[in-house]
């Protein structure tokens, strides 16, 4: 049987709280429209603003929370209404604008939280995906047990390499020494490699190979079936980090764009009462 | 032949250097990683066969690079001169060229120099952490991105309004830093100058005040032309504020919404229970156009009997039907000027007439001109202005009958009082009532004068324009009409068959209240 996860937890208890708050939000929304439309400072406009004003608060508080081990609830059920709050702070947001947007603070953060709510997604989406996956790639191996296999097969590729030709010894000297995983945030977000000097060797020897003399095809096919081990091999380990890295970049719009909304929306609040 | 003594230098485990000599004999020396090599270097950094040492043609021994590389200070070359004390490199090795003993042509040493890395150790370096400095790379684009909003958003604006020599300097410019914290579109008629919030927004945390709209609207008369009641709208509308400020209904920042609220809640807010602000009102309450709303009053012309040609407006309800009756002073039914009519011209003189023969719209809101004898009737009732019988007779010109009377002098002096008799039975009374005359006029008799309502719903606005859809009939049954008395006006029920009060209903269009009324009759006030 599965474990309840961060989304089903207690009986999906906060998704129903979330689809409760937009439905009586959305309600509000249509019976109380003012007569020059819906905007953010009628009475609803003001509640809307400060029930979305308390929760970004209170989202926020979860990055503080999660740091703490001493603290009420569990971790999951704080991220479970993390989650769906934000979902539902998102609906009630945007009735809050009224739909009126234009160049300036209040549309700022606006945007703001819907680039927050976005990566937060993409984290949900990696969260529910990625270990599984990343599971299936390495198995029971470890990035460093990889590592160590690759290294392993290097050796073992150079000694039978050093009796070849020059040419294949180079082709294997240059995918052991100049191979790298995950160098640079493009390539580990990407998770592989386009001019990868291990899958070039592969393909190299494959032409390299043709004219042997006898005794050494023996020798070539060992040297071969190594270097395609270690292809694998490197392939799986950037997808190891491609995962990793993937499940940690949103992180790199979630937090700090959050922290850039905490800002807007004192802006915005303060524009609001500054110019009546 | 080459006699060549070959020192290994190589490093024990505990870093001592460790000297191997061994004498290789041959025509040439060859250096690589081959196994038939004089020199066998077991180093995958090596080619097969490196290089070679030999005697070339001016009897020197030479170091020849075969597939591989010889460097000298980092410059790669073919052949290398073996002079005393030469530093080669081949690959990872460094040859050195030894002092060489009496019994020796060459003596060279070997030194590895760069060991074979470790592969794991290798590898490890060229295998970067999944995302390495996240942390401090987000506190710092989280920090530089709250600055920027603080800046952008919070200081320029603020600075602004907090220095003034500042403050002068934007005016200069189309925009101020204050700009981004405008909540919406500025509506049309304020737009050449909305963009600098200054105009209308003199203090901070202050809400805008009426002398910030006064300063253009200079001349705006009082909104409703009672002063009494405008003070009592105005000025104790139950609010905590001393008065009400033009911002309250005038919302701006809400383009493309009109900047007066339209919305009923406005005029329900005291006509709902109109008696709690004026104890003295003769108003009834109203909510809704549909659900709460008094019968219409109709807009008569009184004449007052005691004050010769004086005249006042009597409202009646549309429900007290025995007293709408018009004085218009017309013998005029509108049953006999619809469809099919007799011409002046004889039996066979058939003539179609339909409303818009006689009423005709006029401006955008086709409102409906006054009867004019010479426009509307003059076509078909010429005949009543004509006296005599055949070359002798004349027509006399429609006016009051002063007029009437000084033509029947000039053109039939001596029939005078026969014709003016005839008109008084025939002519000028075929369309109008006849009245005695006033005691200090000549005349025997006189036309009793026309009075047609012109505005019945005095108190609203009714545009024909819109409503042209619908046929005239629709509202003004008069088809039947044998008599001038009939008032054929359309009542509440007629208006609700198309609409609706505040919200609209099936086929029914939503009617607020400025649908109809205009507010307190804006603007007909007098500028103070």
């Amino acid at each position: 049987m599965q474990h309840s996860n961060i989304f089903d937890y207690k009986k999906y208890r906060y998704f129903k709280l979330a689809v409760v708050m937009i439905l009586l939000a959305f309600a509000a929304f249509l019976v109380f429209e003012p007569a020059v439309g819906h905007y953010g400072g009628s009475w609803l406009g003001y509640t809307l603003g400060t029930i979305s004003a308390a929760l970004v608060f209170w989202m926020a508080w979860y990055g503080i929370r999660k740091r703490r081990y001493r603290s009420s609830g569990t971790t999951q059920a704080w991220l479970s209404a993390h989650i769906y709050l934000g979902t539902a702070l998102t609906f009630i947001a945007t009735f809050h604008s009224g739909f009126n947007y234009g160049l300036n603070i209040h549309t700022v953060t606006y945007g703001l939280l819907l680039i927050v709510v976005v990566s937060g997604f993409f984290g949900n989406y990696a969260y529910m995906i990625y270990p599984r996956l990343m599971t299936e790639n390495m198995g029971e191996d470890n990035l460093d047990g990889l590592l160590l296999r690759i290294a392993e097969s290097d050796k073992m590729a150079r000694q039978i390499a050093l009796v070849m030709p020059d040419d294949i010894n180079n082709t294997v000297m240059r995918a052991c020494r100049e191979t790298s995983i995950g160098i640079g945030l493009l390539e580990q977000l990407r998770g592989f490699q386009p001019d990868c000097p291990t899958a070039m060797a592969v393909e190299e020897l494959t032409m390299l190979g043709q004219d042997l003399p006898a005794d050494q095809r023996k020798l070539y096919r060992d040297l071969y079936s190594i270097m395609v081990r270690r292809e694998s091999l490197v392939k799986r380990a950037r997808q190891d980090l491609m995962y990793r890295a993937r499940m940690g970049f949103w992180l790199y719009f979630h937090v700090p764009f959050a922290i850039a909304l905490l800002m807007a929306m004192i802006a915005h609040v303060l524009a609001v009462f500054f110019y009546w | 032949m080459i006699n060549c003594l070959l020192i290994k230098i190589s490093h024990s485990t505990r870093g001592v250097l460790s000297r191997n000599y061994r004498t290789l004999t041959s025509e040439e020396i060859s250096l690589g990683r081959g196994a038939e090599c004089t020199i066998h270097l077991l180093d995958p950094r090596l080619a097969m066969h490196h290089a070679v040492i030999k005697r070339l043609d001016d009897g020197q021994l030479y170091l020849v690079a075969i597939n591989g590389e010889l460097a000298v200070d980092g410059v790669v070359q073919q052949h290398i001169e073996l002079s005393h004390g030469k530093l080669i490199s081949i690959g990872p090795y460094q040859l050195k060229v030894e002092p060489a003993p009496p019994d020796v042509d060459i003596a060279v040493s070997l030194l590895l120099l760069q060991r074979l890395p470790d592969d794991f150790q290798d590898l490890k370096l060229r295998t970067h952490e999944p995302l390495r400095g996240a942390s401090s790379f987000k506190r710092r684009i989280a920090l530089w991105m709250a600055a920027f909003i603080a800046l952008v958003f919070i200081a320029l604006p603020l600075a602004q309004n907090l220095i003034p020599s500042l403050n002068k300097t934007m005016a200069q410019l189309p925009l101020g830093f204050d700009r981004v914290w405008s909540p919406g579109h500025v509506s049309n008629a304020h737009l050449h100058f909305g963009s600098q919030c200054f105009n209308c927004h003199e203090k901070l945390t202050q809400q805008v005040k009426d002398q910030a709209c006064v300063k253009c609207h200079q001349n705006t008369a009082a909104h409703i032309a009672d002063p009494a009641l405008q003070k009592r709208v105005f000025n104790s509308s139950g609010r905590l504020s001393d008065g009400m400020r033009c911002a309250e209904c005038h919302r701006e920042h809400k383009a493309p919404h009109p900047l007066a609220k339209q919305d009923n809640n406005n005029c329900v807010n005291c006509h709902a229970d109109i008696k709690a602000v004026d104890a003295k009102s003769t108003l009834a309450d109203v909510k809704d156009f549909d659900r709460s709303h008094p019968e219409f009053k109709l807009s008569f012309i009184r004449e007052h009997h005691d004050q010769l040609g004086k005249t006042s407006l009597e409202r009646i309800p549309q429900t007290n039907k025995t007293r709408l009756v018009e004085h218009s002073g017309l013998k005029f039914p509108h049953s006999q000027h619809v469809g099919l009519v007799q011409g002046p011209n004889g039996v066979m003189d058939i003539r179609e007439l339909s409303c818009s023969n006689c009423h005709q719209g006029e401006g955008k809101e086709m409102r409906i001109q006054p009867i004019d004898f010479k426009r509307d009737c003059q076509l078909c009732h010429a005949n009543q202005l004509q006296l005599g019988l055949g070359k002798q007779s004349f027509s006399v010109p429609h006016g009051d009958e002063e007029t009437v009377m000084n033509a029947l002098k000039v053109k039939a002096p001596k029939d005078q009082a026969r014709y003016a008799n005839s008109l008084k039975e025939n002519g000028c009374a075929y369309c109008h009532e006849i009245q005695a005359s006033h005691k200090d006029s000549s005349a025997p008799w006189r036309v009793k004068k026309v009075r047609i309502s012109q505005d019945w719903f005095s108190k609203a606005q009714f545009n024909h324009a819109s409503h042209r859809t619908q046929k005239c009939v629709a509202c003004h049954q008069v088809e039947q009409s044998e008599s001038s008395a009939d008032v054929a006006m359309p009542d509440r029920k007629t208006c609700l068959r198309c609409h609706s009060g505040n919200s609209p209903k099936p086929k029914r269009i939503a009617s607020s209240c400025m649908s109809c009324h205009a507010f307190h009759n804006a603007h007909l006030a007098q500028p103070k």
